[in-house]
C-alpha cells in the first residue's frame, strides 16, 4: 500500500475532478432555469411593450374611453384602481397589522394561534373569484353597499389580509427578544413595548409585504367583477358608494368583451403596459421603502 | 453593608429532614421586619419542570449580593423571580412568598410595572435599543409620560454620570448607541436602568460578554453603586463574585446551598458541595 505524498496527491486530483464535474453539472442546470425564467419574463415584458408603447401618449392617460371605447383613453380605469387600492389600504392594513401585533405579542401561544395561523395562511390559497363571490353577497348585498368602490376595496382586502397578517407577524418575530425584555424591565407596559421598540423596528418589513399584497389585489379582476367594476362609466367615481372602472377589469374587457376586439388591441396592450407599470411601480416602492429602514437600521437609529 | 441574620442561610437541617410533616419546612420569618429582598420557601416551575427549589433568602440592607453556581443551577430564575421577568414565559408557576420592601410582589394586586420601575434589571448582553444615546437613557422617564426635554437632559446626565459614562459619551449623546464598544453598551444598560430610579437593581452576568478591562470598569462602578442600590449580582466568575459582593448565595440543581457573608462563604464554607465548588472541584 502507498502512502507517499505523490500518491496522495494523485487521490487527491482524482477526486477533484470528478467533484468538479458533478458540480459543473448542477451549476449549469441551476443557470439554464433562471436563463429561462428570465426569457419567459422577458418575452412577456417585450411583447406587452413593444404592442403598448405605441398608444401611450399624454391623452391616453388623462382622456376617458370614446366612441364606444374603440378611441380615447383610460384615465377613468386609472383613477379607479388608484381609488380602491386606496380603500384596500385602509381595510387591510390596519386589520391585518393588528392581527399580526394581537398574534405575536399578546396572544397566549398555543393550539388556538396555531389553528388561526393556519387558516390565515390557506386563506392565502383561496381562488380570488371565491373572494369576488363572496365580497358580493356580504359586502354588495348583506352589507347593502351595493356595486361600489367600498364593497370592491373591502373585498380586495381581504384578498390581501393572508399576505399583510403573515408579512407582519415574520417582521414582528424578527425583532429581537432582547429588545423586549429590555423595555420590560424598564416598567414598560405591553402596548408601551410594542410601540416604542417592536413596532419601529418591524415597520419595513410590515410595508414591504403590505405593498407586495397590494401589488398583487391592484392586478385583481375577479374580486372586483361582482362587487363594483363598471363596464363603462361617462364620469369619474364621486363617492365610496359609485361603481368605478379599474384596469384589471378595463383590460378583460378589451381583450375579450369588447365588439371589436381586433380594433381595440393596442388600447388593450397599453392598457396592460400601464397595469404592469403601477404593480412595478408598487415594487418599486416596496424595495425603496425597505431600503431606507435597512440603512436606518444599519444605523443604529 | 448587610447584615446577617442567623436564619438567613438556607436551614439545611430543615431540608434535609424529609421526614417531617410539611409546614415544618416552612421558614418563617419574623414578619413585618424591613427586608430590601425577603424570599420565602420559593418553589420555581417551567410547565412540569421544576427550576427553584425551596429557596429562602433575605437580603437586609443595600450592597451587593453575588449569586454563584454551575450553568442551569436556577440563579438566574431566581433573579428574574425579583422583578417577575418570568412572567412573560408562557407556562411557569411559582409557589411561595416573595417581598420586596416589605410587600408581596406576587400578590394578586401587585402593578408589576410599577414592580419593574423599583426593581431594575441589567442583562448577560449589552442591549440597547436601536436609538440614540439620549433615547436610550431617556427611554424610562419618556413611559412614565415624562416630556419636558429639561428634565430629561438632566436625568440623562446624572444617570450617565452615575454609570460612569458621561465624560465619554457627552458630546455624542445623538450618536446611535449600538455605536458604544460592548462595554460601554452596558455601562449604557446601567444607566438606562438608573434613569427610571429603581431601588434595586438585578444584574445577570453583566460582564460575561465583554473583555477584561471593561469588565473592571464595570466592578468599580458596581462598587460605587452599592451605596445607594441593592445589587443583586448573577456571576460565572467566582473571582468576580468575591472581588465585589458582601453577600454570595451558592445555587446548585436549584437548591440554595448556602448563603452568607462572602468573606465567610469563600473562606470557610459551611456546606461541602460549596467547598468543592469554590475550590474548582466540579462545576
Amino acid at each position: 500500500m502507498k502512502t507517499g505524498v505523490l500518491d496522495r496527491g494523485i487521490v487527491f486530483e482524482k477526486k477533484k475532478s470528478e467533484w468538479r464535474s458533478h458540480e459543473l453539472i448542477g451549476f449549469w442546470a441551476l443557470r439554464l432555469t433562471l436563463v429561462l425564467v428570465l426569457f419567459i419574463l422577458g418575452i412577456i415584458v417585450f411583447d406587452i411593450v413593444s404592442k403598448g408603447a405605441g398608444v401611450i401618449n399624454w391623452e391616453f392617460l388623462t382622456q376617458p374611453p370614446r366612441v364606444g371605447m374603440t378611441e380615447g383613453g383610460i384615465f377613468p380605469a386609472i383613477v379607479g384602481t388608484f381609488y380602491v387600492t386606496l380603500i384596500t389600504i385602509a381595510f387591510a392594513v390596519p386589520l391585518g397589522v393588528g392581527a399580526a401585533i394581537y398574534l405575536n405579542e399578546y396572544a397566549v401561544q398555543g393550539k388556538f394561534t396555531r389553528l388561526v395561523r393556519m387558516s390565515v395562511r390557506n386563506l392565502a390559497g383561496v381562488p380570488s373569484i371565491v373572494f369576488g363571490l363572496f365580497g358580493m353577497a356580504v359586502f354588495v348585498k348583506i352589507f347593502g353597499f351595493g356595486p361600489s368602490l367600498i364593497a370592491a376595496g373591502f373585498t380586495l382586502g381581504l384578498l390581501t389580509l393572508p399576505v399583510t397578517v403573515t408579512a407582519s407577524e415574520e417582521a414582528l418575530r424578527t425583532v429581537p427578544r432582547a429588545y423586549r425584555e429590555g423595555s420590560f424591565a424598564l416598567g414598560a407596559t405591553r402596548w408601551q413595548v410594542v410601540r416604542t421598540v417592536v413596532l419601529p423596528r418591524a415597520i419595513p418589513g410590515i410595508l414591504t409585504g403590505t405593498i407586495l399584497g397590494l401589488a398583487r389585489a391592484a392586478g385583481e379582476t375577479a374580486p372586483i367583477l361582482a362587487t363594483g367594476a363598471a363596464f363603462f362609466l361617462p364620469h369619474l367615481p364621486d363617492s365610496i358608494r359609485s361603481q368605478f372602472m379599474a384596469l384589471p377589469y378595463h383590460l378583460f374587457i378589451m381583450s375579450t368583451q369588447h365588439h371589436a376586439i381586433s380594433q381595440v388591441r393596442p388600447i388593450a396592450y397599453g392598457t396592460a403596459l400601464v397595469l404592469l407599470a403601477l404593480v412595478c411601480l408598487l415594487n418599486l416602492a416596496a424595495v425603496l421603502l425597505r431600503k431606507r429602514y435597512r440603512d436606518r437600521v444599519a444605523k443604529g437609529l | 453593608m448587610l447584615k446577617t441574620n442567623s436564619n438567613v442561610a438556607i436551614d439545611k437541617n430543615v431540608i434535609q429532614e424529609a421526614s417531617k410533616p410539611e409546614p415544618a419546612k416552612t421558614k418563617q420569618f419574623v414578619d413585618n421586619e424591613y427586608c430590601e429582598v425577603k424570599v420565602e420557601n420559593l418553589n420555581f416551575f417551567y410547565g412540569s419542570v421544576q427550576a427553584l427549589f425551596n429557596v429562602s433568602v433575605k437580603v437586609q440592607e443595600k450592597g451587593v449580593a453575588a449569586l454563584i453556581g454551575p450553568s442551569g443551577c436556577g440563579k438566574s430564575t431566581f433573579l428574574r423571580v425579583l422583578n417577575r421577568m418570568n412572567d412573560l414565559i408562557p407556562g411557569t408557576r411559582l409557589e411561595g412568598k416573595v417581598s420586596i420592601h416589605g410587600e408581596n410582589i406576587y400578590a394578586p394586586n401587585t402593578d408589576v410595572v410599577n414592580l419593574r420601575k423599583k426593581v431594575g434589571m441589567v442583562f448577560q448582553h449589552p442591549n440597547p435599543f436601536p436609538k440614540s444615546i439620549f433615547d436610550n437613557i431617556a427611554y424610562g422617564p419618556r413611559i412614565d409620560g415624562l416630556k419636558d426635554k429639561a428634565v430629561l437632559s438632566e436625568i440623562v446626565e446624572t444617570s450617565l454620570k452615575g454609570a460612569a459614562l458621561w465624560d465619554e459619551v457627552k458630546d455624542r449623546l445623538n450618536e446611535p448607541a449600538l455605536a458604544l464598544s460592548g462595554g460601554q453598551q452596558q455601562r449604557l444598560c446601567i444607566a438606562r436602568a438608573l434613569a427610571v430610579k429603581p431601588r434595586i437593581l438585578l444584574m445577570d452576568e453583566p460582564t460575561s460578554a465583554i473583555d477584561p478591562i471593561a469588565t473592571q470598569r464595570i466592578e468599580d462602578l458596581i462598587r460605587d453603586l452599592c451605596t445607594d442600590y441593592t445589587i443583586i449580582i448573577v456571576t460565572h466568575n467566582m473571582q468576580q463574585a468575591a472581588r465585589i459582593s458582601d453577600y454570595t448565595g451558592f445555587f446548585l440543581q436549584g437548591e440554595m446551598i448556602e448563603w452568607g457573608k462572602t468573606s465567610g462563604l469563600f473562606t470557610n464554607p459551611e456546606d461541602q458541595r460549596t467547598e468543592d465548588y469554590i475550590t474548582g472541584r466540579f462545576g
